[in-house]
C-alpha cells in the first residue's frame, strides 16, 4: 500500500452525537497504520475526549480531523475556531480541585493518552495534533568495547535497514544511555524514522565491512539541524571526524542555517564547530556532568531581529556578543493589554535521564503559577533536568522571561535558527 | 470557492529545493555589523572598475533611451563578438549573465529522466538549475582540487545530455590544460553536449590554457561560456554569452528569452571588447600583485590555501568558515564562506587592489593569530 495517501479526513459539527463516528474512525483506522490494540485505544480515548470538549464548550461548532500516518507514529490534527487559552486543560499539570477543572478533565485525560501534542494557531483556527507512537521492541544493551577497524574508513550514505540496527545497538553498547538518543533502544523504530525521513543517519565502515560509527540528525525546524554523535565503534582512526565532515557536507547545501548537537559526543571534531555553552546534567545517581553543545552555521550570517523580555535581555547581548552573532534586540514591554487566562506547554520527557523539557504553545496571565505546577509535578516524579525552550521570533513566547526565572530558571543558551528564530533554553537551576 | 492550496501544485523536485538567498545590501549589512565601510570580497568583482571605453558609454547613456526596448537578440555586440573572434553572428547567444545562458541550455537538451555531470565542488548554478529543474545533477567529487575527467565519463549514461566543465575552476583555480581537455573531448566522443565554462578564462596567463574559442569549430558539440560580469566588470548590468556552431545555437535560443539583455549592457559590452588589452594587462597586474602579497601571509600563518587561476584565492582557516566570516565582517571585511561549496572552513578571497588586501591583511592575522593563541 507503499505510496498511496492513507490519511482520511472527517468534518463535522461539535456534537456528542457524533463521537461514537469518530471513535469507530479511529479505532478502525489506526490499526491500519500499524498501531496495536492498546494505543489504538488510547488515540481513540483522546480523540474522543477532544470532541466531547469542543461539544461542551462550543456546541455545534465546525469540526475537522485528519488522521495521517507517519510509519513509526500516527497523528490525529483537529482543527477548529477557538481561543487557544481554552485549552489550557491539555497541560499535564492540570488539576481536578474546581468544578471548572473537573469539566475540562477530559483534555487532560486527552493529553495523558498521546506521546505528544502540538497546538499551532492560524488566524483564528487552531490546529491541535495528537500523536501516538506505535510500540517497537526494546533492546537491552550489553556492555561492549571498541574494536581495531581494518584499513580506511568509508561513508555508507543511505544505510540499509540492518545496517542501523546494529548501529543502534553498538552506540548503546559504547556510551551511557543519556548519551544517546532515546530512540536507540527501539531500533526498528529508528529504522522507520529514517524510512520516514523524520531522522537522517549515516554510519561509517571499515575496508571489511566492520561497523566504525554512525551519526544522525533531524530537522526540529525549517532553519536548523540538530545531530547526535558521531558515536564511534572502532578504536583507532578517524570515523568521527569523517561523519562530522559528511554530516557538514551533506546539509551544507540545503535550507538549513545552523547545524547544533543535541547530544554530542567526545568524538566531535569541536575545531569544526563554534561552543554554545553547556547543559547540566544530574544523572540518576546524583553524580552532575555538563552535555556541552556546539554549533555551525551553514551560511553567511546576515543578521536577524529577535524578541526579548528584560529579564534575559543582558544574557542575549553577552551571549550573541560572545557568538559573534548580529541580533536587533526588540524589547517586549507589557501593557497592560489583555492576555489570554490560561496558559498552555507541551512537554518532552526522557524519563531514563531524568530529563523533562516544556515548550510553550500559549501564554496566559497564569504562565507563572503553571509553570510552578510543571516544575513541582516533574520534581515529584524525579526528573532533576527540567528545561524550558523558547522561540525568539514570536514577542509572546519571548514574553514570558519574567514568569520563567522567577520560577528558578536560568537561561543557560541560544540556540541559532534552533526554530523560527533562535531559541533561548532555560534550565532549572 | 475552494480555498487556495499552492503547495498541491508545487512539484516535488522544488518543494525540497532551497531557494539562493542573496546578502543583503551592504547599508543594511554596514547597520548589522557596526561598521562604516565594507570591502567587498565576496563575489570576484573586479574592483578596478570597467574599461573607460565603457565608463564613456555609461556616463554617454541618455535618458531617452531608457522607454526602449534593447535589441531583442543582441545584433549590434554579436557582430561585435563575431568580429573579436573570427565567427559568425549566429554563433553567439547573449544572456542576462552566463547564468541565464546555463538554463537555457540545460532547458534546450534535457527532458524527463535526464540528468547532467559536474563537479561536487564547483561554481552551484549548474547543479542548482538541474535540480528544480527535476533533472538529476551527477556530482563528481574533484580530485587533487581540480575536475577529474576519467570520473566524469563514468558517469556517463544514455541519459547524461551535458557535461559541465568550469575552466579554471570557481573556486579552486585549476583548470585542464589543451591536452586534457581535447583527450575528454574526444573520449565523450559526441554522446553529450560539453559547456565549458570560461568565466574567468581572461585572467588565466599559462600558454597551456585551452582556448574555448577554438575548441567550438573542432567539436560540434562544445559550448562555451563567457561573462563580462568578472574580468570586464559589468557584474551589475547582468550579461554574458555562449558561443557555438550555429545550428546548436539555433535550438538553444528556441528555450531562451529574447529581451532580456538590456540596451546599456549591450552597448557597456561591446565598448569592453574595443579595449586594446592594457585593461587586461592592469587588472592581470593586480591580481598577482595580490597574490604576492596574501600567498606568504598565509604560509607564514601555516594556512593551507589554493591559488590557482583567477582573482581569486581560498585559505583555510582554523575555525568554521561561518564563524570566520562573522569575525572578518566585524571588521568591515566581506568574504566567501565555503561549506556552500562543499570546502567546509575554507573562505574565497577575491583578489583587488593593494591598499584593500593590505586592508585585509591588518583585520586576518590578529584574528588568526588569536584563535591559534599565538
Ligand atoms: C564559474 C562561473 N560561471 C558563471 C558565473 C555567472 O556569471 P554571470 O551570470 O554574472 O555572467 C559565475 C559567477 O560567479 C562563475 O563563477
Amino acid at each position: 500500500m507503499k505510496g498511496f495517501d492513507q490519511s482520511v479526513s472527517v468534518s463535522l459539527a461539535a456534537d456528542i452525537a457524533w463521537v461514537p463516528l469518530v471513535q469507530s474512525v479511529v479505532e478502525k483506522w489506526a490499526p491500519v497504520c500499524g498501531l496495536d490494540d492498546s494505543k489504538t485505544m488510547m488515540l481513540t480515548v483522546a480523540a474522543e475526549e477532544i470532541v466531547v470538549h469542543l461539544a461542551r464548550m462550543a456546541p455545534g461548532t465546525q469540526v475537522r480531523f485528519r488522521l495521517e500516518p507517519g510509519g513509526w507514529h500516527v497523528r490525529v490534527e483537529f482543527s477548529f475556531k477557538a481561543d487557544a487559552s481554552d485549552l489550557w486543560a491539555m497541560n499535564l499539570v492540570t488539576k481536578t480541585d474546581t468544578q471548572e477543572e473537573i469539566d475540562h478533565l477530559g483534555l487532560l485525560v486527552a493529553s495523558r493518552a498521546v506521546d505528544g501534542f502540538t497546538l499551532g494557531v492560524e488566524g483564528d483556527t487552531l490546529h491541535l495534533g495528537l500523536r501516538k507512537d506505535r510500540a517497537y521492541p526494546i533492546v537491552i544493551p550489553e556492555t561492549i568495547q571498541p574494536v581495531e577497524a581494518r584499513g580506511e574508513l568509508t561513508i555508507v550514505r543511505d544505510p540499509e535497514p540492518e545496517l542501523i540496527k546494529v548501529a543502534c545497538v553498538k552506540a548503546l553498547g559504547l556510551y551511557p544511555s543519556d548519551a544517546v538518543p532515546r530512540s536507540f533502544f527501539t531500533p526498528g523504530k529508528v529504522v522507520d524514522m529514517v524510512g520516514q525521513k523524520d531522522l537522517d543517519i549515516a554510519v561509517a565502515i571499515d575496508r571489511s565491512g566492520a561497523l566504525a560509527g554512525m551519526i544522525c540528525w533531524q530537522a526540529p525546524s525549517e532553519q536548523g539541524i540538530s545531530f547526535s554523535g558521531p558515536y564511534v565503534f572502532a578504536k583507532a582512526g578517524q570515523a568521527g571526524d569523517l561523519l562530522a565532515k559528511h554530516l557538514i557536507n551533506t546539509v551544507a547545501r540545503t535550507r538549513a542555517m545552523g547545524l547544533f548537537s543535541e547530544l554530542a559526543t567526545t568524538s566531535l571534531p569541536t575545531a569544526d564547530f563554534e561552543s554554545l555553552g553547556h547543559l547540566d546534567q544530574i544523572q540518576r545517581d546524583g553524580k552532575k556532568s555538563e552535555q556541552g553543545v556546539w554549533y555551525r552555521h551553514l551560511r553567511e550570517d546576515m543578521g536577524a531581529s529577535v524578541w526579548a523580555h528584560r529579564a534575559y535581555a543582558e544574557f542575549l547581548e553577552t551571549a550573541y556578543q560572545r557568538q559573534v552573532l548580529m541580533r536587533d534586540l526588540k524589547l517586549i514591554e507589557g501593557q497592560g493589554e489583555h492576555l489570554p487566562e490560561r496558559s498552555v506547554f507541551s512537554v518532552q520527557l526522557r524519563p531514563d535521564a531524568g530529563k523533562a523539557t516544556l515548550f510553550p504553545m500559549v501564554t496566559g496571565g497564569d504562565a507563572a503559577e503553571c509553570i510552578a505546577r510543571y516544575v513541582e509535578m516533574l520534581h515529584r516524579e524525579k526528573f532533576s533536568n527540567i528545561f524550558i525552550r523558547i522561540d525568539l521570533a514570536h514577542g509572546w513566547q519571548a514574553a514570558m522571561g519574567k514568569a520563567i526565572m522567577d520560577n528558578g530558571f536560568v537561561p543557560k543558551l541560544v540556540l541559532p535558527y534552533g526554530g523560527k528564530s533562535d531559541i533561548l533554553v532555560f534550565q532549572h537551576a | 470557492m475552494h480555498k487556495f492550496d499552492y503547495t498541491q501544485l508545487v512539484p516535488s523536485y522544488i518543494q525540497a529545493f532551497e531557494a539562493y538567498y542573496p546578502s543583503k545590501p551592504d547599508p543594511e549589512l554596514m547597520r548589522l555589523y557596526g561598521v562604516d565601510h565594507l570591502h567587498r570580497l565576496n563575489n570576484n568583482e573586479n574592483a578596478l572598475g570597467p574599461p573607460p571605453e565603457v565608463a564613456q558609454v555609461v556616463e554617454g547613456f541618455t535618458p531617452m533611451a531608457v522607454p526602449v526596448y534593447p535589441n531583442g537578440d543582441c545584433f549590434d555586440l554579436r557582430q561585435s563578438l563575431a568580429e573579436r573572434f573570427g565567427k559568425d553572428p549566429e554563433q553567439f547567444l547573449v544572456g542576462n549573465g552566463s547564468c541565464e545562458v546555463i538554463a537555457s541550455v540545460i532547458k534546450a537538451f534535457c527532458e524527463k529522466g535526464d540528468n547532467i555531470i559536474t563537479a561536487d565542488k564547483t561554481f552551484a548554478v549548474y547543479e542548482w538549475v538541474a535540480e528544480f529543474s527535476g533533472f538529476e545533477a551527477r556530482l563528481i567529487p574533484l580530485k587533487d582540487n581540480g575536475f577529474d575527467p576519467q570520473a566524469m565519463l563514468d558517469a556517463m549514461d544514455r541519459h547524461t545530455k551535458i557535461l559541465f566543465v568550469c575552466n579554471p575552476n570557481n573556486p579552486t583555480g585549476t583548470y585542464w590544460d589543451r591536452s586534457t581537455m581535447t583527450g575528454f573531448l574526444d573520449a565523450v566522443d559526441n554522446r553529450a553536449v560539453v559547456v565549458i565554462d570560461e568565466a574567468y578564462c581572461e585572467y588565466v596567463e599559462n600558454d597551456d590554457f585551452p582556448d574555448g574559442m577554438a575548441l567550438v569549430e573542432q567539436y560540434p558539440n562544445v559550448v562555451t561560456f563567457r561573462t563580462f560580469s568578472k574580468m570586464y566588470a559589468l557584474a551589475s548590468l547582468r550579461i554574458g554569452y555562449l558561443c557555438a556552431n550555429p545550428e546548436m545555437v539555433g535550438v538553444i535560443r528556441r528555450t531562451h528569452i529574447v529581451y532580456s539583455v538590456n540596451t546599456l549592457a549591450q552597448r557597456a559590452a561591446a565598448a569592453a571588447l574595443t579595449n586594446d588589452g592594457s585593461f587586461i594587462r592592469a587588472t592581470r597586474k593586480m591580481v598577482r600583485e595580490a597574490k604576492a602579497l596574501l600567498c606568504p601571509l598565509f604560509d607564514e600563518l601555516e594556512l593551507t590555501h589554493v591559488c590557482g587561476q583567477g582573482n581569486y584565492l581560498m585559505v583555510k582557516v582554523p575555525v568554521s568558515d561561518t564563524l570566520m566570516y562573522r569575525k572578518l565582517m566585524t571588521q568591515g571585511i566581506m568574504v566567501r564562506t565555503m561549506t556552500g561549496f562543499r570546502f567546509p572552513n575554507w573562505i574565497r578571497i577575491s583578489l583587488v587592489q593593494q591598499p584593500i588586501m593590505e586592508a585585509f591583511c591588518r583585520v586576518f592575522r590578529p584574528v588568526i593569530e588569536e584563535i591559534q593563541g599565538r
